[in-house]
């Protein structure tokens, strides 16, 4: 009796543990972002996914071409319509967590993720402690591509103006982006930082840029822009007579496109003196919050396998985009590369990258605007702290309140 | 001043008499337009209480199939044998009702309704690792208005259908026949004609634009913004408060960056329908004029640039005149400057280089429009005007030029409304920027409200104050438009032609 | 510029030194004649200046696009021809496409159907004319075979020249079939009566009232010619390129827009311009105010009534031609002016005459309107080609339902297409040719209607 007792126990957890585990798995229509050159690998990595998994074997994928800039925006104004699991850049994270368009990391999945990832990206997708989404590459940071030929001394951002402009040729920059300025502030010294609370919302603001240093580092942007060789910009592709361009992996092969044989990359110059600094920049897999618990758990295994080290190296491999795993970092393929490797040296004097209020890239855009409009030309320093305590101001205001 | 002593006047003494007395009656004006509003007020609540007595004494003086009918609609034409009018009304009715007590109560009108005050109550939250949606405030107010929207047409079809039955009755009670259905039908092929015409524009135009706009109007009374995005997060109303938000001065809000944008569009919109106008006129003239060959090889150049879609053209010609563009390359070759031109990192290089290109857009539009007007003006003008020795400026003076401006004073009119609202042109050439840190809210030096405006909804889907910009710029663009047709009439009287 | 006979201008003057009256120019119609000619140069030479600058960015971009993406890098580069010519990015475009041979061998399959279906009916057409005429039922009979005939031939060389596969096709073989024989029966019939009043209303009837019977054959063939082509773009569509989708797409839109919102504009604007009822004036006012808000206002309502209709995304096509049209009735206002001048005499003669209002508006009045149907036929169907904000809101991401003007500014302004430049000026070339072409066929049209009817031809 005892025993038949056992058997029917035992039989019947059997029975439940089955129907547990056929309750698992989902096979809907799962859609996703990515940007355009990684479409046809991302597609080729879903299929792979669905081979490992089987219970997600019947999941449809949907992938469209949606670039991280726009990703973002879409997804804001209609989160319902919007993709599954979409592909953007680290300075979307605040915007994107006000409007509830990020589910937070599996629990599971993001000790994983600390584990494995390099802190700057960990960081990066960070909010009030807790983590949003998966990190895919640490190569949205910029350096500094050059010809060889024309640019002697890469150390010195006066020498390379000076070769420039003998030459002919143009050095490009773009000041009047909240990303690439921070090169100026953060190398001479400035911080700029935002703090948020648990609910993911900025709170309190850190900021030395109303200072000397401040006042030092938005003198070399002018001087720097002054300069007849400087064009502001930071795409090879859409340059003309190009030098020297501080610009980012994206770049890399339009770059040895146009340099031919003196390509050359190396980490950002030194400017008045001080080294410059700047971002690393990120990119990140968001997944979108999910009213059907088994969509979630698809969703978010599909995205950590997207992020994972072979995942992360197989799209190295295809299109070149430095990834944020550590130990892919390592490999062979990525430490030979050029660009990445100058993207590594100047990584050395980056700021690891925090959250920042949606509105502090046009006000960004806007000092440096003015410094473009040669508005702060002639300046002496107390407007140029003036000009900075303003903007100090005004990053108050982005506060929550 | 008498009418002699304004004779005596010379001419511009005269348009300034009458620019001024134009504008000083503006205020009188303004105060007889709240006059007759009020007027107006009061006859439609006249009108309105003459329609409740109205609706009173039918029923007390109507039979039962009146009577029945303030209930069921449409029973009254069916009982009387108008089965097409009936079964119309009381499917309407049906229909009605049906979305107001829809059984699913989430989607019926009178939740909808129910919720309007609050805009929705229950939160979005967490079950576990799986998102709830609570209530969706976009789809409270949008269905809100859209069944007040229907509340109102009820209440004026049911009315329709009282005033009817009164007066089947009366017209029974004349001895006279009702109109069948097929009458019916026939008659809206003819006197109702403009009710079949009209009844499918109508529709989408209420749907598709009076509906979005009464929403945006009443966004901008919410705090419908990108820290609270439906669905999940809720908005609720807050009054005043964007208004308040959008005009005040203090550093980083936006009142001093309003005014400059406004003040920047009016400008706009004044050099580029003007300066368009005229040059457009002039060029007009150039090649009508007598003795110039090959007359429609030059139109035909000219027209050639307004059939190319503008997305390609003001693409290609923003690039243009980029810092290492061709325009700089080229001058920079040539010798003609030494360092690049700055056309759109500097604020007023910036506004310039915008009208100038919009000149280029412009002034075959323009040309195509006086070549019209200029042919039809009579020759014989101009040849006794020669023959008393008048010279071309003075032909032009007082003879095109006062013509023109009369037949087109209406033109110019919607023009500049439409250049206010100018969106392609500014946006696909410099995007308004460049921005600066005097400037809030991500507007830039070359930003008309309009693209203001769209940079709000899209970029930063902050929803409320676009709202407000919105409502701001059809303040804007009425009150434009009251004074210049009041301005008009005054200025018109200035033209005689001989 | 006519020569009159002018009497010259002279001066008589007596030169008494040498005893002689001379006649001699007077001074100042000498230095006039020299004026007007130095005017008229410097005239010339204003307006070849201005000829150049209007055309000049555009032979750019012409010659911009023959810069190939592969061999030349670069985007707005500071040259201006291309070091090797060359039609890479033209290919880019078609790339994928079978375009080409579908074009090549649609030709083939429509040129043939045709020539068959008109043969067919000038046959049916002598058949009716021996007939007798009062046997309607008999008519209608031989038609129909005919049509039958000319139906069964058309499908027979869509699968044999095209490859139209006939087993997942059947729904729209069956629409097909249906617009033939509707379409062709009412094209057939007015064909055989010799009525073809309403045919020479279709642009590309060439044939009048007074041609040879061959021209008018010729005329029908090459209506017949068109309808085919539609149809086989229904039945046996081509593989498209991403360009050409989004090309596809915003011809359709145009298309329908066209159509659609021409009906819309021109009942408003009758209605306007002629009925008088209550609420006339109310519709003016209302429309006037409604018109001062700025359109991009309305774009998120927008966006989710037709997210609740399912019209975005991936059926941005329908909703925005939704959009287009739903609002197109405010646009009466140049319409209005043309209909307030046909007098009103017509109508009063006609209703005396005993017409409905339905039979004076279609009958009477249309005729009248060929010159404004056609310049609202025009502006319809332009104004899709350039629409970036609402296209690009509507589509939400769904790329193969952008239209052109989002696709082409994607290439331009998006990194992730970096070095795209000259791939778009390549795609801006083929957008800009056939509108240009287009417009300057029915400039005349587009004069008429912008000038409000004062310049007639």
């Amino acid at each position: 009796m005892k025993k038949v007792l056992a058997l029917v126990l035992a039989l019947a957890m059997f029975l439940s543990l089955a129907s547990f585990a056929s309750a698992e798995g989902f096979s809907g229509e799962v859609k996703i972002w990515v940007a355009e050159a990684t479409v046809d690998f991302t597609k080729e990595q879903v299929e792979a996914f669905k081979a490992a998994h089987p219970e997600y074997a019947n999941m449809t994928e949907v992938v469209e071409p949606v670039g991280e800039g726009d990703a973002a925006g879409k997804m804001i104004t209609d989160v319902e319509a919007g993709a599954d699991i979409f592909g953007f850049a680290q300075d979307q994270l605040a915007r994107l967590v006000a409007a509830g368009a990020l589910e937070e990391v599996e629990p599971g999945n993001a000790e994983v993720v600390k584990a494995e990832n390099d802190a700057g990206s960990v960081g990066a997708v960070t909010l009030g402690g807790t983590m949003y989404a998966y990190p895919m590459t640490s190569d949205n940071g910029y350096f500094l591509y050059y010809d060889k030929s024309v640019v002697t001394d890469p150390t010195s951002l006066e020498k390379i103006l000076a070769d420039c402009e003998a030459a002919g040729k143009s050095f490009y920059f773009e000041i009047n982006s909240g990303w690439y300025q921070t090169a100026f502030f953060f190398g001479a010294g400035c911080e700029l930082t935002f703090d948020s609370n648990d609910e993911g919302q900025l709170v309190a603001m850190n900021s030395t840029y109303a200072s000397e240093n401040g006042v030092k580092a938005l003198k070399a942007m002018i001087n720097t822009a002054k300069s007849p060789a400087f064009v502001n910009g930071s795409s090879v592709s859409n340059a003309t007579n190009l030098a020297a361009i501080v610009d980012g992996v994206w770049d890399s092969t339009p770059a040895k496109e146009l340099f031919g044989e003196n390509y050359a990359a190396t980490k950002l110059p030194t400017v008045d003196g001080f080294q410059l600094g700047g971002f690393g920049g990120f990119k990140m897999l968001g997944v979108k919050p999910q009213t059907d618990d088994d969509k979630l758990a698809a969703c978010d295994a599909l995205a950590a396998f997207l992020t994972s080290e072979d995942v992360q190296l197989a799209r190295y491999n295809a299109v070149g985009w430095g990834p944020s795993n550590l130990a892919a970092q390592k490999s062979e393929a990525v430490q030979a590369d050029v660009a990445l490797s100058a993207l590594a040296s100047q990584l050395a004097f980056c700021t690891p990258q925090g959250q920042y209020p949606g509105e502090y890239w046009s006000l960004a855009t806007a000092l440096g605007d003015d410094v473009l409009a040669d508005k702060l030309d002639d300046a002496d320093d107390a407007t140029l702290l003036k000009t900075l305590q303003d903007f100090e101001a005004t990053c108050l205001t982005y506060l929550a309140k | 001043m008498t009418d002699l002593d304004y004779l005596k006047l010379s001419k511009p003494a005269k348009m300034a008499h009458d620019l001024g007395s134009g504008i000083a009656a503006i205020p009188g004006r303004i105060v007889k337009g709240f006059k007759g509003l009020g007027l107006w007020f009061a006859k439609v609540f006249r009108g309105l209480g003459a329609s409740i007595a109205d609706l009173v004494t039918t029923f007390k003086d109507g039979d039962w199939k009146t009577r029945l009918s303030y209930l069921v609609m449409g029973f009254g034409s069916c009982a009387r044998g108008q089965w097409g009018r009936g079964i119309l009304f009381f499917l309407f009715q049906t229909v009605f009702n049906l979305y107001m007590f829809f059984p699913n109560a989430s989607l019926s009108g009178c939740y909808y309704l129910g919720k309007l005050s609050t805009l929705g109550t229950v939160e979005t939250y967490k079950e576990g690792r799986r998102t709830v949606y609570g209530d969706n405030s976009f789809f409270i107010l949008l269905y809100g208005v859209l069944t007040l929207f229907f509340i109102l047409a009820f209440i004026y079809t049911w009315r329709l259908n009282v005033k009817q039955n009164k007066i089947s009755e009366q017209i029974l009670k004349s001895g006279h026949k009702l109109k069948t259905t097929k009458e019916d039908l026939s008659s809206l092929m003819d006197e109702q004609f403009h009710k079949t015409l009209l009844a499918l524009p109508v529709l989408g135009v209420t749907v598709f634009t009076i509906l979005p706009i009464i929403f945006m109007i009443l966004v901008a009374f919410t705090n419908f913004d990108a820290t609270h995005q439906p669905p999940s997060k809720l908005f609720t109303w807050v009054g005043w408060d964007n208004f308040r938000q959008l005009l005040s001065t203090d550093t980083a809000a936006y009142g001093g960056t309003f005014k400059q944008v406004l003040l920047w569009t009016l400008i706009w919109a004044f050099f580029a329908t003007f300066l368009n106008y005229f040059l457009g006129m002039l060029v007009a003239i150039m090649i009508n004029k007598k003795g110039i060959k090959l007359k429609k090889v030059w139109r035909t150049i000219l027209v050639m640039t307004i059939a190319i879609p503008q997305f390609v053209s003001l693409l290609y010609v923003s690039k243009m005149f980029a810092q290492d563009g061709l325009i700089n390359t080229y001058f920079m070759k040539w010798g003609w400057i030494k360092s690049p031109i700055p056309f759109w990192t500097q604020a007023g290089w910036a506004r310039f280089t915008v009208i100038l290109i919009n000149v280029w857009i412009g002034i075959p539009y323009l040309m195509l429009i006086a070549t019209g007007i200029l042919m039809n003006i009579p020759a014989d003008l101009y040849e006794s005007a020669r023959i008393d020795g008048a010279n071309a400026f003075q032909m032009y003076k007082k003879i095109t030029l006062p013509y023109m401006l009369f037949v087109t004073g209406p033109y110019l009119l919607t023009s500049f409304t439409g250049n206010i609202n100018n969106f392609n042109v500014i946006f696909l050439l410099s995007q308004g920027k460049p921005q600066s840190l005097e400037l809030a809210g991500n507007a830039g030096y070359t930003d008309l409200l309009i693209t203001w405006l769209y940079k709000m909804t899209v970029n930063d889907t902050n929803y409320k104050l676009a709202a407000v910009m919105g409502i701001l710029v059809f303040v804007v663009l009425a009150v434009i438009n009251l004074v210049a047709y009041n301005l008009i009439p005054s200025v018109k009287n200035e033209e005689d032609f001989q | 510029m006519s020569k009159k006979n002018k009497v010259p201008e002279v001066d008589i003057v007596v030169d008494e030194q040498a005893g002689v009256i001379r006649e001699v120019k007077p001074e100042k119609t000498r230095s006039k004649k020299g004026h007007e000619r130095r005017v008229n140069t410097s005239i010339y030479v204003i307006l070849v200046i201005m000829s150049i600058i209007w055309l000049a960015p555009f032979v750019f971009l012409v010659f911009q696009s023959f810069r190939s993406y592969a061999l030349e890098s670069g985007g707005m580069v500071d040259y201006l021809l291309p070091k090797h010519w060359s039609l890479d990015n033209y290919r880019f475009l078609f790339d994928g496409s079978n375009f080409f041979p579908w074009c090549g061998k649609a030709l083939i399959t429509c040129g043939i159907a045709a020539i068959g279906q008109c043969a067919l009916l000038t046959l049916a057409q002598k058949k009716l004319s021996n007939m007798d005429s009062s046997d309607k039922k008999g008519r209608l009979v031989w038609l129909l075979c005919t049509l039958a005939v000319g139906l069964v031939v058309f499908l027979a060389l869509a699968a044999a020249v095209q490859g139209m596969a006939f087993a997942g096709n059947v729904g729209k073989i069956c629409i097909v079939v249906a617009l033939y024989l509707i379409v062709g029966y009412i094209m057939a019939r007015m064909f055989t009566k010799q009525d073809d009043r309403l045919l020479r209303q279709i642009p590309g009837y060439v044939a009048d009232e007074d041609s040879s019977p061959l021209k008018k054959l010729l005329s029908l063939c090459l209506e017949f010619l068109a309808m085919d082509l539609i149809l086989l773009c229904i039945v046996s569509p081509m593989v498209t390129s991403q360009y050409l989708r989004w090309y596809g797409n915003t011809l359709t839109i145009a298309l329908f827009v066209a159509v659609l919102q021409t009906i819309i504009v021109l009942s408003v604007s009758y209605t306007l311009s002629r009925l008088r009822f209550k609420g006339r004036k109310l519709i003016m006012n209302v429309v006037l105010v409604l018109g001062l808000f700025p359109g991009f206002l309305t774009m998120i309502t927008l966006y989710f009534l037709l997210k609740q209709l399912g019209m975005t995304g991936a059926g941005a096509v329908p909703g925005l031609i939704l959009i287009y049209v739903a609002s197109s009735g405010m646009g009466y206002y140049i319409s209005k002016g043309f209909f307030d001048t046909i007098p009103k005499s017509l109508d009063e003669s006609a209703r005396i005459d005993g017409a409905t209002r339905f039979q004076v508006f279609l009958k009477i009045i249309m005729p009248l309107a060929k010159p404004i149907v056609i310049y609202t036929i025009l502006m319809a169907f332009m104004g899709p080609w350039g629409d970036y904000v609402f296209a690009s809101y509507v589509a939400f991401g769904n790329v193969p339902n952008y239209n052109v003007a989002v696709g082409l500014y994607q290439w331009v302004n998006v990194n992730d297409y970096q070095g795209y430049f000259t791939r778009f000026c390549a795609g801006g070339v083929l957008v800009a040719v056939p509108i240009t072409a287009l417009f300057l066929a029915l400039q005349k049209y587009y004069v008429e209607g912008v000038t409000g009817g004062a310049v007639k031809g």
